[in-house]
């Protein structure tokens, strides 16, 4: 049983951030873990903040996780992985997915949307293992650029010591897309993959294959 | 599995990864309910758009009633005929639907009746964080408060035990930070839906003169007794932890708060006994007076308004205990906005001399500076919406120099620039304050609404106009949906979940309530809608306007769904001169700068659905590529 793990999802409205939330709670239930996930998503369908936070465990009694506690932040939106770094501490991961989404009120001064050496830049500061994907290229050659979410929850799943097994995940996935399930699996795959090779190159002394 | 298979499915005991919103649809399921109404709001939606899928399958009646008091009647006539029912709302639709409920409470029911308030406390997507658990009190009303999924579907089936016991409503409150939390739900064994019952005639209890009321005033009081012994009784309130626990301090709490409390006293290695409280009105007041008497310290933790904490220390001093009860008087807690579990730690770290495990001020410091660099993000409309074309056309009709009050939807969103309103309250406020407004000012007005919120609540405001003699322009933004819960049905459109009706056109309303001046425009028209708008400024009276076209998101799934393909908008960099028209006074999400120039998404742009900015452009630089 695990005692206590946190993803935070963050993102924007429109990116399947509640999917990929949902896969892992659907994994973790089949798994036999405690789970709770906690979303919020304020006025907008599309464009606006969307905030979901996945906990799993014995320990886990509430939907938000607390400061400094995140084990990982699972960002779709570039910019958006800054909103939730108070719940980053020196020995979270992050991973982030490079895919820009500039809010139409900065459309008439682009300069304002913080570009991707800025944001990694920041975000190191609050803890070394940061890893970015392009998920859209890796969501388009799985065939559908809207997996980019599953595309990110690959990713996540190739972390080490994250708690959830890639076969319930990827049970999960097929059974939350039965129509699309083929390409929803690459997509998964293609994640898993890219984050290795990343580790590989980036973290040697992470064990992670 | 979609949703509608695992809330029907037959298997007791089995763990499913459920919304609690999900689970309480479960709840209602489990208990045989027959008669569901309501009106969706945020962040109760999820509970009865489920419940209006699963009606015609498991064969119970639900409707999308036209408002909260509506819905309320609808369920609480259902329970006095002996049908169990069940009504869900939103914290602030519980406003809309108290009249009838303090009703409702005076004569009781037949049969088991729950109002489910989901109260949005942040607030997130609301005009207001109102506390309604004050409203239990208010209507002597026994209410219960779930913490988690599993409790959310346990307090459901409880509460319909309860309401027939006491033969009165029951409140079962929620806050969003519940709603919205999915987890581990055990499922219950299903009851077969009760459909049909009897209304049994009885003047001296349902005619509600002063005679009658006063009497019925001392039955329901007699009732509340009855609760107070159940609330000492329940399981669903317990006190975890009891003998090996500190008898220093001891936590009283209840919903979500509970949650943080587990969490903080692990985080701060603390074993204190808590008294969960799972019925928070009446309160157990015997649980509450052993509970202070075995602890030198009883620190309250809940959102919102101080309602343990007053009942607390009148228990106290009911009962000559002298227990030293901390809470939000000593500034260990805020009354505004969400508790969280940092929030609570550190409360609970000050009230028992406790260190915080945590270097929190380090990371808020680090946090200050990306605060700069953190684009904002505010809600917009969706490209492609019919809204942003109906207030561009208001905007260039009035030059801006009008007053705009609006009203609770998607359209509310309109509050910045470039498509600035003026004020948002509540359901159908903007159109009533219309009429205030053009009492004592000569500005022009164009007042706001949808077209869902026009069935809610717009109709009364528009006869009062209208016999008052009132000069405005009543514009009614008709989407064809309930756009900003989640593509509710209402009237207009004529669908339920039991077929097709009529469709009641919002312009035949306006003419039946006597208005002279009512036109009905396509807002993707541009220079048709402005026109309209213009005409409807000098009419002297009520001009009521109809801005008809579907919802974005409706009209885009409805061509995908025909295999038709959506062709985004294209810039002719040879003609765009950089003007910026199309940024500054659309606001379209698809459309952004690029240096000097003009760019559009093509993944946002919903190009042929909308076109506005086509018809915009001053260079005609704008276009569709055929594809």
């Amino acid at each position: 049983m695990i005692s206590e793990y946190n993803v935070s999802i963050v993102g924007v409205g429109g990116t399947g951030l509640l999917t990929a939330a949902a896969v892992l709670g659907e994994a973790a239930v089949r798994q036999g873990e405690k789970v709770r996930v906690g979303e919020i998503h304020g006025l907008a369908q599309r464009g606006g903040v969307v905030n979901c936070d996945v906990r799993i465990g014995d320990k886990v009694f509430g939907p938000i996780i607390m400061d400094l506690k995140a084990n990982v932040l699972l960002s779709l939106e570039l910019a958006e992985t800054l909103r939730a770094l108070k719940k980053v501490s020196p020995e979270s991961t992050i991973l982030m997915n490079s895919y820009r989404m500039v809010p139409p009120g900065l459309s008439a001064k682009g300069d304002q949307y913080p570009d991707e050496e800025k944001v990694l830049a920041i975000t190191k500061g609050f803890t070394k293992n940061v890893f970015v994907l392009d998920a859209l290229k890796l969501a388009k050659k799985a065939g559908d650029p809207r997996t980019m979410n599953v595309v990110m929850i690959g990713a996540l799943a190739g972390i080490t010591g994250f708690p959830l097994k890639k076969d319930l995940l990827r049970k999960a996935i097929m059974d939350l897309f039965p129509k699309a399930a083929d390409i929803n699996i690459k997509a998964f795959d293609l994640g898993y993959r890219e984050l290795n090779a990343s580790c590989v190159k980036h973290f040697p002394h992470h064990a992670m294959l | 599995m979609n949703l509608t298979e695992k809330l029907l499915i037959d298997l007791p005991g089995k763990d499913f990864f459920m919304l609690a919103n999900e689970a309480i649809v479960r709840g209602v399921i489990e208990s045989g309910v027959g008669v569901v109404s309501a009106y969706p709001g945020t962040p109760s939606s999820e509970i009865s758009d489920a419940l209006y899928q699963c009606a015609p399958i498991r064969k119970f009646y639900m409707e999308f009633s036209t408002n909260e008091k509506v819905a309320m009647e609808v369920a609480g006539a259902a329970a006095l005929s002996g049908v169990r029912s069940f009504t869900p709302t939103k914290h602030v639709g519980l406003n809309v639907s108290i009249d009838a409920l303090m009703c409702f409470a005076y004569v009781g029911v037949d049969a088991g009746m729950i109002v489910l308030s989901a109260d949005d406390v942040g607030p997130w997507s609301s005009q207001n964080e109102q506390d309604n658990r004050c409203y239990s009190n208010l209507a002597t009303l026994p209410m219960l408060e779930p913490s988690t999924p599993q409790e959310a579907k346990d307090m459901v089936v409880e509460g319909y035990k309860i309401s027939e016991q006491l033969n009165e409503p029951v409140i079962v409150r929620t806050t969003t930070r519940v709603n919205h939390t999915s987890g581990n739900v055990t499922l219950g064994t299903l009851t077969a839906p009760k459909l049909s019952g009897a209304f049994k005639k009885q003047a001296d209890r349902f005619i509600l003169s002063p005679t009658v009321a006063k009497k019925r005033h001392e039955i329901l009081l007699q009732r509340f007794e009855r609760a107070k012994r159940i609330a000492e009784e329940t399981n669903l309130t317990f006190v975890e932890g009891e003998d090996s626990g500190s008898k220093d301090f001891g936590i009283i709490t209840s919903g979500v708060s509970y949650n943080y409390v587990k969490e903080a006293l692990n985080e701060l290695d603390l074993n204190f006994e808590i008294l969960k409280l799972g019925m928070t009105n009446p309160l157990p007041e015997g649980k509450i007076a052993r509970f202070l008497a075995n602890h030198d310290n009883v620190i309250v933790i809940e959102e919102l308004e101080p309602y343990l904490e007053h009942f607390v220390k009148a228990t106290a001093n009911e009962y000559g205990i002298n227990a030293k009860i901390l809470a939000k008087r000593d500034g260990l807690f805020p009354r505004f906005g969400e508790l969280d579990p940092r929030l609570v730690l550190e409360g609970l770290a000050k009230a028992a001399g406790k260190k915080v495990p945590f270097d929190f001020q380090r990371v808020d410091q680090e946090f200050e500076k990306v605060k700069s660099v953190l684009p904002k993000r505010p809600p917009v409309l969706c490209p492609g919406c019919p809204h942003r074309a109906t207030f561009y056309a208001i905007r260039v009709a009035t030059g801006g120099k009008a007053l705009y009050p609006n009203d609770i939807g998607c359209y509310g969103i309109v509050s910045m620039p470039p498509l600035e309103t003026d004020t948002v309250f509540c359901m159908g406020s903007g159109v009533g304050m219309a009429s205030g407004f053009s009492i004592v000012t000569d500005q022009p007005i164009v007042a706001t609404l949808g077209d869902s919120t026009f069935f809610h609540s717009g109709v009364p405001a528009l006869i009062n106009s209208i016999y008052n003699n009132h000069k405005f322009v009543y514009a009614i933004l008709d989407n064809e949906t309930t756009a900003m819960t989640g593509q509710q049905p209402h009237p207009g459109t004529g669908v339920t979940n039991r077929g097709t009706t009529e469709k009641i056109r919002p312009e035949e309303v306006a003419k039946g309530c006597g208005a002279k001046f009512v036109k009905v425009i396509d807002p993707f028209f541009v220079k048709e809608a402005v026109k309209t708008f213009r005409e409807a400024l000098t009419y002297d009276g009520v001009a009521v306007i109809i801005s008809r076209r579907e919802c974005a998101l409706l009209a885009i799934a409805k061509k995908r769904k025909e295999g038709q393909k959506i062709v985004p908008c294209e810039v002719d960099n040879e003609r765009c001169t950089g003007c910026g028209v199309c940024v500054s006074t659309l606001g379209c999400p698809a459309i952004s700068w690029s240096g000097k120039k003009i760019i559009i998404d093509p993944v946002q742009c919903d190009g042929t659905v909308c076109g506005v900015c086509m018809q915009i452009c001053p260079q005609k630089a704008i276009g569709v590529t055929s594809g």
